[in-house]
C-alpha cells in the first residue's frame, strides 16, 4: 500500500486558500484512530515517536503525576496527556494522546506566511518542513489545539509529522506500530469512522453512555481521531469541544490585504496623475 | 555674494528623521513580504526569511524609539491653530496650487500637523502589536490573529502617508526635501509655503 505524497496544500501560496470541496482529491486518505478505553497507559507509543524521530531526549521529573512530561516540545511530538478528575468520590483517570490532529482544515497552514513551511498532503498528513520556516510562530496561534512548539535554538516549530517516511514507505505510524494494546490504529480514513462508530456502539452497551467519536468539523475532521469514553466531558481530556479553524478567519486578513494592495496602487498612481495635472509648485512660478 | 538660507531642521532632527525613515521603509518591506505570499521574496534584502523574521523587530524598536524621539522634538509645533482650520477647508486650493486662496501656514502646516499626529498614533499601535507578536508565548490564538490584522492596518495607513509624504516633499514641491538633507530651505520657499514661519538665517 505505498503511496506517494501528492500535494494538497502548500502555505503562503494560492492553495492555501482554496476551499476543500474545490480541492483535487486522489488516492489513499488515511487516519489514526485512538481508542481511549483501550490505553494502558504504557507510554510506549511516545518512546517508539522518540526513536523514529531521532527526537532529543529531555530530562523529566516527578511532578505528581503518571504523565512523563508537562508538556509537549519541539523534541516532544507526542504526550500521554493523564487527566485526574475527579467527580464526587469517584476518581476518573481520562488519558489523552496529544499530538497533532491532522486536520483536514489545517489553522497552521492557513496563518503560515513562510511559502513552503508548512504543506498537507493528499493523504491527510500536515508536516512542516523546517527548511523553510522563518520561526514567526504564527501557526502556534493559528493552531486551536495548541501543537506546535517553537525551538528556541534552531528558531523553527515542531510538531508530529505522522512518521511520513514509513507512510510514503507503505508503513504505519511508530505510534501506532508499537502499541500493545491496539489503542492506536491506522488505516483507510472512511474504514476508521466505521471501525470507530462501532467501538462506539460497543461502549455505550457496556454503559458508557455518552461515548463518542471525536473527528471534529470545525476543522474538516482530523486525521487522528478519538473514540473518547466520556464524550460529554471533551474539557476533562483537554479536548476542545468546538475546535475551529479554516481559512475564514485569516481570509478576512486576506480580504483586507487584498484591498491594501489596491489602496496602495491607488496611492500612487493619485501622486502621478496630481503630478500630471498641475505639475511641481516652485517658489520661481509665484515670483 | 553669498545666498542666504533659513535653517529648517537641526542636524539632530535630520539624523532621528531618516532613522525613523530608513527603519520604516525596512519594516515595509519585511512587513509586506509577511503579508504577501507574493512579495515574500523581498526578505532576500534582509537576508531571506528567517533573518527577516529576526530583523524585523529589531528594526521595529529601532524605528519606535527614532519615532517617541521624533514626537519629544517636534510635539510644541504641532498643536492646530484657528488659520489651520481654515487652512483645512481651504485643502483643494492647496492641491490645486491656488495660492491665494489658502491662509498662510506657520512653521508647519495643517496637513504636517494632522500627518505627525496621525504617523504617532500607528507608532502606538506598531509597537504594541508588534511586541505581542515578537514574543507571543503564553498569549492566546484570538489576540494574536487580531494584533497581526491591527499590524497590518496600521501598515496600511502608515504605507499610504508615506506615498504622500514623499510625493509631497520631493517631486511635488521642489526645495522641500533638502530641508530634511542639508536642513537649509531658501526664504523664497518659506515665503510661499510657511509665510507664519520666521525661520533662523544662516549663510550658505
Amino acid at each position: 500500500m505505498s503511496d506517494t505524497l501528492s500535494i494538497k496544500r502548500i502555505s503562503a501560496s494560492p492553495s492555501a486558500l482554496i476551499p476543500l470541496e474545490s480541492l483535487r482529491s486522489g488516492g489513499p486518505v488515511y487516519s489514526k484512530l485512538v481508542d481511549i478505553s483501550k490505553c494502558i497507559g504504557c507510554k510506549g507509543c511516545e518512546v517508539a515517536c522518540k526513536e523514529w524521530n531521532d527526537l532529543k531526549v529531555e530530562q523529566t521529573s516527578n511532578f505528581g503525576s503518571m504523565q512523563s512530561h508537562q508538556d509537549l516540545s519541539s523534541n516532544t511530538w507526542l504526550l500521554m496527556r493523564f487527566n485526574e478528575v475527579e467527580d464526587g468520590d469517584d476518581l476518573h483517570w481520562l488519558i489523552k494522546k496529544d499530538a497533532c490532529l491532522h486536520c483536514e482544515e489545517p489553522g497552521c497552514l492557513f496563518a503560515c506566511p513562510a511559502p513552503g513551511a508548512i504543506v498537507q498532503y493528499q493523504n491527510g498528513i500536515v508536516d512542516f518542513n523546517q527548511e523553510n520556516c522563518i520561526g514567526c510562530q504564527y501557526c502556534v496561534s493559528g493552531c486551536p489545539f495548541d501543537i506546535p512548539r517553537f525551538d528556541k535554538q534552531t528558531k523553527t516549530v515542531a510538531k508530529c509529522n505522522m512518521c511520513i517516511d514509513r507512510v510514503e514507505a507503505g508503513l504505519e505510524p511508530a505510534c501506532v506500530k508499537t502499541c500493545p494494546t491496539n489503542a492506536i490504529e491506522w488505516g483507510i480514513k472512511d474504514d476508521m469512522l466505521a471501525q470507530a462508530e462501532k467501538k462506539v456502539e460497543t461502549l455505550r452497551k457496556r454503559g458508557y453512555d455518552h461515548a463518542a467519536v471525536y473527528n471534529p468539523g470545525g476543522v474538516g475532521g482530523t486525521h487522528m481521531m478519538y473514540v473518547v469514553p466520556h464524550g460529554d466531558r471533551l474539557n476533562d481530556y483537554s479536548l476542545p469541544a468546538h475546535p475551529v479553524a479554516s481559512p475564514g478567519p485569516l481570509r478576512g486578513l486576506n480580504v483586507f490585504q487584498r484591498i491594501g494592495s489596491y489602496l496602495f496602487g491607488a496611492g500612487v498612481i493619485s501622486a502621478l496623475a496630481h503630478f500630471l495635472a498641475v505639475g511641481p509648485e516652485s517658489p520661481e512660478d509665484h515670483a | 555674494m553669498a545666498k542666504s538660507f533659513l535653517r529648517r531642521f537641526t542636524y539632530f532632527e535630520r539624523v532621528v528623521h531618516w532613522v525613523v525613515g530608513v527603519t520604516f521603509v525596512l519594516l515595509l518591506l519585511t512587513g509586506l513580504a509577511f503579508a504577501y505570499p507574493s512579495l515574500f521574496w523581498l526578505t532576500t534584502f534582509l537576508g531571506g526569511g528567517s533573518a527577516a523574521r529576526v530583523l524585523h523587530p529589531q528594526i521595529g524598536a529601532v524605528f519606535g524609539v527614532g519615532l517617541l524621539l521624533m514626537f519629544g522634538l517636534w510635539v510644541r509645533d504641532m498643536f492646530l491653530d484657528s488659520q489651520d482650520r481654515q487652512w483645512l477647508g481651504a485643502i483643494k486650493h492647496y492641491a490645486a496650487h491656488e495660492r491665494d486662496k489658502v491662509p498662510p501656514a506657520g512653521k508647519y502646516n495643517a496637513g504636517q500637523k494632522l500627518f505627525f499626529w496621525v504617523q504617532s498614533l500607528l507608532g502606538i499601535v506598531f509597537v504594541a502589536s508588534g511586541l505581542l507578536l515578537w514574543f507571543p508565548e503564553g498569549f492566546g490564538p484570538g489576540l494574536l490573529n487580531s494584533m497581526r490584522l491591527l499590524h497590518y492596518l496600521a501598515t496600511l495607513g502608515g504605507g499610504l502617508f508615506l506615498i504622500v509624504h514623499v510625493y509631497l516633499g520631493t517631486i511635488a514641491y521642489p526645495g522641500t526635501a533638502r530641508g530634511m538633507i542639508d536642513g537649509k530651505v531658501t526664504p523664497e520657499w518659506a515665503r510661499l509655503h510657511h509665510p507664519r514661519w520666521t525661520g533662523e538665517r544662516v549663510e550658505r
